[in-house]
């Protein structure tokens, strides 16, 4: 981390803060535009005031409010809500005869043969989901048309009932959106109090249980995110701050703080999504065109995809388990989560080896923590192989019990498995690590790419200790650890642009469809996404239109997302979309059908407010040789096949551009440590960063 | 005939020679590898599929097999062909030989004889070849939307069913044989959909045999062998320790069908028998009725996935990989002739419909020795509609499904059941959009939702069915071919049964509902007329009266019980309007029972 600055940075417009409230932590990045300078602080989360330990994070970093021009946020308020169901008493009002497709979903039953599975617990039960007469056809024409003294009766009901925020679902809103405006227009009348919103607002996309889910995400949190934002926006004013306020997205982007107060359920992967953007930033500043960005904590293990230099984002999500999942139709960074963290726990089921999904979270946490924890744990079984420091655990903040370790590891598992310790500790590293493989993996195979052409670009406090070893599983060359991995999502954030998503389903014949169509339904997504670049605060240095279409060939179900260059509509060549949609079909499933006529499903569109960046910061250099104060001397450590080797440890805050590093060597900083293991070798680029040559050895 | 687990543990005997101590490291990265290998394949298939009971139903199972033809990992797919894909292997192993299967073939059949399901199910196997040495086979079978023959109505034979695909090679040697192609092209209603699912079928199996080379590669042929033995080996053990665990004799229960479409109103007896014996269970399947007329049969390989289904969910619901290890210790005996073991030309068409009552049968047989381990009846039925007609529009054909719907799961002793889910045939299949499928056929819904009161009474509630309305914008030809209209989803242990599965048509304004039994077959809708399927409610567990006021009084706030209901069955008297509780009265129609 970078030390704090007696000088400060008073008086520059220009500061950019960015802060993001994990579960744990709260990071903090500064970035000075005058001096070029970037500085992190890390404070402890203080879920009662998360603004706390925001202005702590700061203090930490050395700067202040008054020194911000902008302000960039991102946070877990949105999805524990949800996860926590600590949301607003929330009515559903839909299309008769339709209030239980919110309960009824999907139907499927993963867990097939487990007759005690559950289903998804819908957020509003059933007698708070409210019918109303009115029916749009699939062609946007009115079967019913909408009675508006029933919504004005209903409103009295909501009233007495004490509710706090209302969902509007009407079917096929998508093809005309006027009778959902029109009952929100009615029920934001006479309830102004009332968060209330309708599903056209978030998602144009056909699938009603789907776009339900997400329109009721959205009401059920608003209250609580729109409380929060505004408690925040008060506070840093009160600290003198008068810049913009910006909002991360899922999709990585950013908005103002103003439309996250009605668009919450944007802000749902906030946090795991800046840390993407910083992977693109970095592939950036590199010239790495393909990379994974993989962030790996406490509990679970992400996994997002730079392609091309562009993060791959997806139209829908499923949050929670994928059995109880409640789905969210929205543009999102595509990241795929694996339950494999440092606290996932190491037992053995009726004889076999497991790792995770169960964690010891935090509390108690691994054994060595000391806290009661029993099980041994992934990071029980670093800390037994010498992989991490005893004493040096958080900088030091924090003893680890070695012996508690060694007994939970021998207890639960060596002894009952007639194993060594060491092979115990490994066994479970190595099952930990084929887990994330295929995870990482799973992102690319979906997408028909191969992961072993890709960079792994590492972070997160764990993911440092296991990443070679991931990507020597997954065929992966080249590992890269930014600089501060365990403040990297923060540190994303400086890199974000404003960006407004928009979808319409309009299942066409693409040889029907008329560039006039195109033309017209695109620009009104588009006029949308313009105005709210318009409106927001920080003035970008330009505009950008990325379309898109859902298509399929004619008769096929799945439609796949192809992005279509402006010049196709700009040329009307529609000879140009097929053939763009035949290239990803191919790319995506080996096969396509050239002769075989295409449709459209939908049209998705991103506006993109290009904002100025951060040039990144160089460190000193020096020679291959790393300077003596980044030598802080030997440990033993094991590696499979070599058994304990005594390893060299390096400080990283002391190492200098163009050092180089063979493995086996331990590379230490105040919260993560990066594993080199034997066979791999480093060196450390002008940026800071550890570029890892994973090369050949045992994993 | 006593037809034993004998075939598949002589194979796995093979399996099972001498072999060093694993190690369990090993073991768990190959676990976890043939699991992400399946998954791989699924995605695949489903990504690429061209019909929607592919894609959006996950009609389909794919899966790893040893070179014996044992199931190493299946993907989750549907439950009840848990059993198919694995007799396919074998079956294809004994045709060609061990000598005939040769690098660079896939073999393909749709035999409804071998699979034990009907002709849409076509099943692609590629043989594994690790340098010259057959390693595994992958497999995948896929439903495809139409497989020719007559189109709805009842069927009587398998010639009526439509294309009849023996054992053949799809591939031989790496050359695709096109006069098999063509032969389907000029069989099948939609070639193009039917050619493109069978593509992504083989972009499945091909994935599995690239995935697991990979793993081979990288742990070694027979370290992964070893690991896949001892993972095959673990399951048996888990499932012997629960079969343990069952207090040893012969349970036995019964139920029916409601008839089998051809003879209306004779019920079909389902006589199940169950012994269990220290570690070992044996499912006796003789009493289960005579094979049909009707296309409700299925073969014999169906009439051994009712006891693998059933087994599995009382023994090792969650272990993965499904593998064959967990059957070793049960005993099926199916004689032939059976509706679950019919032999040609028997109709199989809707064959999945009658074992997923077999399996709650043996659920039901087992509830005295394993109160807590077992659930109540639940809907049994997957109540799809199928429909064609012509656009007015375009004047184009057109054919599809409305389903499955969902329905009431049975209570069981410590929960209630659960509401408007797929039936125990299916797992992650899912339902279709209903904007989905309006933006693509002339349909309009009217109504999906949940039915007040169908779930059947008791300490624990059964979950509720579903009601579907569907109006139809242009004229249309209905079939359904819904069963349990009589036979409703029981209650156990003096829970109440749950309501049955019904069908309904409405013509101008007229609800048509006095139909013998749920099956419609060939009906005539007009534009403006409807049909309503209705999935019924699973079966209670215990006494309604011992069910707390407190959830009582919540169903009927949730409108998940009728006020009348309240009332008569548990004994609570509740104010439609408050929703507040008569106490008096309550105490006294509780104490009445």
């Amino acid at each position: 981390m970078t030390s704090n600055q007696s000088r400060s940075a008073a008086g520059q417009p220009n500061l950019r803060l960015a802060a993001d409230i994990g579960g744990t932590f709260t990071d903090v990045a500064a970035f000075d535009a005058a001096t070029g300078k970037l500085r992190l602080g890390k404070a402890l989360s203080t879920p009662r005031h998360l603004v706390e330990g925001i202005t702590a994070g700061v203090e930490k970093a050395g700067v202040t409010y008054a020194d911000a021009g902008l302000f960039l946020h991102g946070s877990t308020v949105a999805i524990n809500t949800i996860l926590e169901r600590t949301g607003a008493r929330t009515a559903l009002i839909i299309t008769e005869g339709f209030r239980d497709i919110y309960e009824i979903g999907r139907i499927n039953r993963p867990d097939a043969y487990n007759l005690f599975f559950k289903k998804h617990v819908p957020l509003v039960e059933r007698a708070l989901r409210f019918e109303v007469r009115e029916r749009i056809l699939a062609d946007g024409g009115i079967d019913i048309p909408l009675d508006e003294s029933e919504i004005a009766a209903l409103g009295k009901r909501l009233d007495m009932l004490g509710i706090e925020a209302a969902a509007i679902l009407f079917l096929n809103c998508y093809r005309n959106a006027h009778h959902e405006a029109r009952a929100k227009a009615l029920i934001e009348a006479s309830h102004p109090a009332m968060f209330v919103s309708a599903s056209h607002e978030l998602s144009q996309e056909y699938r009603e249980f789907e776009r339900c889910s997400t329109v009721v995400a959205n009401a059920y949190i608003g209250p609580k995110v729109r409380g929060y934002l505004g408690e925040i926006s008060k506070h840093i004013q009160a600290a003198g701050f008068r810049g913009s306020f910006l909002v991360v997205q899922s999709t990585g982007g950013l908005y103002e703080a103003e439309q996250a107060k009605s668009h919450c359920i944007r802000m749902l992967e906030s946090g795991p999504a800046a840390g993407v953007i910083g992977a693109k930033a970095l592939c950036r500043a590199l010239a790495l065109d393909n990379a994974i960005a993989f962030d790996m904590g406490g509990t679970t293990a992400k996994a997002g995809v730079i392609y091309k230099g562009e993060p791959l984002t997806t139209g829908a999500a499923l949050i929670g388990g994928y059995e109880r999942a409640l789905p969210i139709q929205i543009a999102m960074m595509d990241i795929f989560e694996v339950g494999t963290g440092g606290g996932s726990i190491a037992r053995l089921e009726e004889g076999a080896l497991r790792v995770g999904p169960q964690s010891a979270g935090a509390q108690p946490g691994p054994a060595c923590y000391g806290l009661g924890g029993a099980e041994p744990t992934v990071t029980d079984a670093n800390l037994v192989l010498g992989r991490i420091s005893a004493d040096r655990f958080l900088g030091g903040e924090m003893q680890l019990d070695v012996a508690a370790a060694h007994a939970a590891l021998k207890t639960h598992v060596a002894e009952p498995l007639g194993m060594s310790l060491t092979a115990a500790a490994d066994g479970i590293l190595r099952i930990a690590a084929t887990t994330m493989s295929y995870a990482v993996k799973r992102v690319t195979v979906e997408r028909g790419l191969d992961a072993g052409d890709f960079a792994l670009v590492a972070y997160g406090g764990a993911g440092p200790l296991h990443a070679v070893h991931v990507a020597r599983d997954i065929g992966i060359r080249r590992v890269i650890i930014p600089k501060a991995p365990g403040v990297f999502s923060a540190f994303g954030m400086l890199y974000a642009d404003l960006r407004y998503d928009y979808v319409r389903t309009w299942p066409t014949r693409l040889d029907d469809a008329s560039f006039d169509d195109f033309a017209r339904i695109y620009s009104e997504l588009e006029d949308q996404g313009r105005r709210a670049v318009a409106a927001a605060s920080m003035t970008p240095g330009k505009v950008t239109i990325n379309r898109a279409a859902d298509m399929r060939y004619v008769g096929q179900e799945h439609a796949v997302t192809v992005d279509l260059p402006m010049q196709v509509f700009e040329e009307q060549d529609r000879a140009a979309i097929k053939r763009h949609f035949d290239d990803m079909h191919l790319l995506r499933y080996g096969t396509s059908a050239p002769a075989e006529r295409a449709e459209i499903v939908s049209l998705r569109t991103t506006v993109t407010g290009i904002m100025p960046k951060p040039v990144p910061e160089e460190i000193a250099s020096g020679g291959a040789a790393p300077p003596k104060a980044a030598r802080t001397g030997k440990r033993p450590v094991y590696f499979e096949g070599h058994g304990f080797v005594d390893t060299r440890l390096f400080a990283r805050d002391a190492l200098t551009a163009g050092n180089r590093i063979k493995g086996p060597a331990l590379i230490e900083e105040h919260a993560s440590t990066t594993v080199l293991m034997p066979g791999a070798a480093l060196e450390v680029d002008r940026f800071g960063n550890l570029d890892i040559a994973v090369g050949k050895g045992r994993s | 005939m006593t037809r034993k687990a004998t075939k598949t543990t002589k194979h796995s005997g093979t399996e099972r020679r001498k072999r060093g101590p694993v190690d369990p490291v090993i073991a768990e990265i190959v676990r976890n590898g043939v699991m992400a290998v399946t998954e791989e394949m699924k995605t695949n298939l489903m990504r690429t599929a061209y019909n929607m009971i592919i894609y959006e139903a996950l009609d389909f199972t794919v899966g790893l097999f040893t070179p014996e033809g044992e199931t190493v990992s299946i993907g989750i797919g549907l439950p009840m062909f848990i059993r198919g894909m694995a007799e396919t292997v074998k079956a294809k192993i004994r045709h060609f030989g061990r000598d005939g299967v040769r690098p660079g073939d896939i073999y393909v059949t749709n035999d409804a004889y071998i699979t034990g399901s009907h002709l849409n199910h076509v099943t692609l196997t590629l043989p594994i070849f690790d340098k010259g040495v057959l390693v595994a086979f992958s497999c995948c079978m896929a439903h495809w939307i139409d497989i020719g023959g007559t189109l709805g109505g009842m069927t009587t034979d398998i010639f009526s069913e439509g294309l009849q695909i023996p054992i053949l090679k799809y591939q031989d040697r790496g050359k695709v044989n096109e006069d098999l192609v063509e032969i389907i092209r000029q069989n099948v209603r939609i070639p193009n959909r039917a050619l493109g699912d069978l593509r992504a079928q083989v972009t499945a199996v091909k994935t599995g045999e690239r995935r697991f080379l990979e793993l081979i590669a990288r742990y070694g042929r027979d370290e992964v062998a070893a690991a896949i033995a001892a993972i095959m080996d673990r399951s048996e053990a888990v499932a012997r320790a629960h079969t343990k665990s069952i207090p040893d004799g012969v349970y036995e229960a019964e139920s029916f069908m409601d008839d089998d479409g051809v003879a209306i109103g004779k019920p079909i007896p389902i006589r199940v028998r169950v012994e269990v014996k220290g570690e070992e269970m044996t499912i006796d399947l003789t009493e289960v009725s005579r094979q049909v007329r009707g296309f409700y049969n299925s073969g014999i390989t169906t009439g051994h996935a009712c006891a693998q289904v059933a087994y599995k969910c009382l023994t090792s619901p969650t272990d993965y990989p499904i593998n064959d290890g967990s059957f070793r210790s049960l005993k099926t005996i199916v004689p032939p002739g059976r509706i679950i073991s019919a032999t040609r030309p028997a109709p199989m068409r809707w064959w999945m419909t009658f074992p997923m009552t077999i399996v709650d049968t043996v659920f039901k047989a087992l509830a005295p020795a394993i109160p807590d381990r077992v659930i109540a009846g639940h809907h049994a039925d997957l109540l799809v509609a199928q429909f064609h007609g012509f656009n007015p529009k375009t004047s184009e054909f057109f054919m599809g499904n409305f389903g499955p719907l969902g329905g009431g799961w049975g209570a069981k002793r410590t929960e209630d059941g659960v509401s408007g889910t797929v039936a125990i045939n299916d797992g992650d299949t899912h339902n279709s959009p209903n904007e989905q499928i309006e933006a693509k056929f002339p349909l309009v819904v009217e109504r999906y939702a949940l039915v007040p009161d169908s779930g059947g009474p008791g300490r624990h509630r059964g979950g509720l069915g579903v009601e579907r309305v569907v109006r139809a914008r242009t004229d249309i030809t209905l079939n359904t071919q819904i069963e349990r209209a009589h036979c409703r989803p029981w209650g156990l242990a003096g829970g109440r049964d749950g309501k049955g599965n019904s069908v309904a048509l409405r013509f101008g304004t007229h609800w048509k509902t006095d139909f013998p039994n749920a099956k419609v077959l060939v009906a005539q809708i007009k534009a403006g007329d409807a049909f309503r399927l209705r999935s019924g409610g699973g079966g209670g567990y215990g006494s309604p009266l011992d069910r707390p006021v407190d959830d009582v009084r919540n169903d009927v706030r949730q409108g998940y019980v009728s006020v009348h209901e309240a009332a008569v069955f548990y004994g609570v008297v509740i104010d439609g309007d408050t929703f507040k509780v008569n106490e008096g009265a309550t105490t006294m129609l509780r104490a009445r029972e």
